[in-house]
């Protein structure tokens, strides 16, 4: 498992790049990919995800589309066109910083 | 098309969602869709429902729904999220205002005291308040709010505390007594049953640990003031009974060198003056030390009464070991006394000057005395000139004397 603090600031840029890779995602399915692709080490919990996704879709970065699904609502989450380049710059972020880190963290040789 | 037996049972699982504390509807249907995928879930490895259902609720722990509403809706108040970015970057401008005021008053420059004002002030009535606020609408069950209150007025009183005895205003002394009197009869009981009632939680102690820092060096520096009032008190009187010996001790001596004048001879007149200038010249540096502490303390001018309380122990070091007159006048006091020991040839007289001019080797030890003299507080410093100055003054009048009736 990955400490939750070390998760924290990353979630955000977890949930765009899942939905940059897929077209649209319900929140479920978004659990389900990360546990998948990380073999079982992230496991992000609904409270953590649902509180993120209602901000991004506030402030414009994804939207949402409702579908039925037997009798109860689906919705389904996909970025916008402001979104998507977002979702470029806070991934490249991200890789600039975990490139950062391990060199900052790499053994020196003695 | 048959309904599920999820969709049969839609209506009962919204509902008990709900009675969890739901009540956000963009955040029901997420959900409710969640719960519901969690259910089939269990139910494709062979489950029945209700089993399914049972285990699928029993995860979600108690209070964990409403905690993720409330967070859903904080994060989306974006008057909130204004405030919150307003409040971290205020609280940290305070801070830096605060820190350079104090380094200000460390460089003695000028601007220090509004520097130190402004920013405690800003920390006191603008950071403070808003931070607690925020700390309260962030919690999902309200607690009593009564800490946070105690909380806030401690810290409030020792910050003011801190400042009215960092730029001497009067009523210091009796806000950091209320503000030690609220952090332990107050802040610190409810701070422990806090703690165990919580158990757990650790994320928002370090303000309240940063406090009782604040607190505690506060109750150190307090007592250490306590402590020596009684001395300060002590070195203040003498002091002022020094400088008044100075002055009759002067008039003394004027009248002895009026008198000499016309009636002694050349060379004796000479000898005299030689004492009354090299003598003139020691009162001069030593009420340059005098003023240069008071002048460190930024308050030129200021009779030494009214400033007792000021403990700066900077005042000297600077005045008078970094300046460098404290080593001159050492040297030059020497010189006076071997210039004396010439000139005055009676064993008794010259004992007795010996013994005004003691603190030229025992209370003077400026080789031994610079770490006293760095260490000790202004009103220590200001009473050992005083002595020096007395002991000058007294041992100038008894070698003129001496000279004058010895011909």
């Amino acid at each position: 498992m990955i400490a939750n603090d070390l998760l924290k600031g990353t979630l955000r840029t977890i949930v765009l790049k899942l939905l940059a890779d897929n077209r649209r995602m319900y929140g479920y399915e978004i659990t389900r990919r990360v546990e998948e692709l990380s073999d079982g080490k992230i496991r992000l919990t609904f409270g953590a995800l649902y509180p993120v996704l209602h901000k991004l879709e506030a402030d414009g970065h994804i939207q949402t589309e409702v579908e039925y699904v037997g009798k109860r609502v689906r919705k389904y989450y996909s970025l916008t066109e402001k979104g998507r380049s977002w979702t470029q710059q806070k991934v490249d972020e991200f890789f600039d910083f975990v490139n950062t880190l391990t060199y900052v963290l790499k053994p020196t040789p003695a | 098309m048959e309904d599920s037996v999820i969709d049969r049972n839609l209506e009962r699982i919204r509902k008990d969602l709900i009675l969890q504390g739901l009540t956000y509807d963009p955040l029901t249907d997420d959900l409710l869709d969640h719960v519901c995928c969690m259910i089939e879930s269990e139910m494709e490895s062979g489950s029945a429902f209700e089993s399914s259902y049972d285990k699928v609720m029993s995860v979600i722990e108690p209070g964990s729904i409403p905690k993720i509403q409330h967070q859903t809706l904080l994060l989306l108040d974006k008057k909130f999220q204004r405030m919150k970015n307003f409040t971290y970057l205020f609280g940290l401008s305070s801070a830096l205002v605060t820190i350079i005021g104090a380094f200000f008053k460390r460089m003695h420059w000028p601007g220090a005291g509004i520097l130190l004002t402004v920013g405690i002030a800003m920390v006191v009535l603008v950071f403070l308040p808003l931070y607690f606020i925020i700390n309260y609408r962030e919690q999902t069950e309200k607690k009593n709010p009564i800490f946070g209150i105690v909380g806030y007025l401690t810290l409030f009183l020792l910050l003011a505390g801190a400042l009215f005895k960092i730029m001497h205003w009067p009523g210091a002394g009796i806000l950091i007594e209320v503000s030690i009197a609220f952090l332990i009869v107050g802040f610190i009981p409810l701070y422990v049953v806090n703690v165990f009632q919580k158990g757990g939680g650790k994320k928002r102690t370090l303000p309240y640990i940063v406090m009782l820092m604040v607190g505690i060096a506060l109750i150190m520096v307090y007592s250490h003031i306590n402590m020596s009032k009684y001395l300060l008190d002590i070195y203040m009187e003498e002091s002022l009974i020094n400088e008044t010996s100075l002055e009759i001790v002067s008039d003394q001596t004027a009248g002895l060198i009026e008198l000499s004048s016309g009636n002694a001879e050349a060379d004796v007149q000479e000898n005299i003056s030689r004492i009354h200038e090299k003598a003139g010249s020691l009162q001069k540096m030593i009420t340059m030390m005098k003023e240069g502490m008071i002048t460190f303390v930024e308050q030129p001018g200021m009779p030494i009464n009214k400033i007792r309380d000021i403990d700066n122990r900077g005042a000297g070091r600077e005045a008078i070991v970094d300046s460098g007159l404290g080593r001159e006048f050492e040297t030059e006091s020497r010189d006076f006394r071997e210039m004396l020991k010439v000139l005055v040839r009676d064993p008794v007289i010259m004992a007795q000057i010996e013994d005004h001019l003691e603190f030229t080797g025992k209370v003077w030890p400026y080789e031994h005395g610079t770490s006293n003299i760095v260490n000790d507080p202004l009103m220590k410093n200001y009473y050992k000139l005083t002595d020096a100055s007395k002991g000058i003054a007294l041992s100038e009048y008894v070698a003129i004397d001496y000279l004058l009736h010895q011909q």
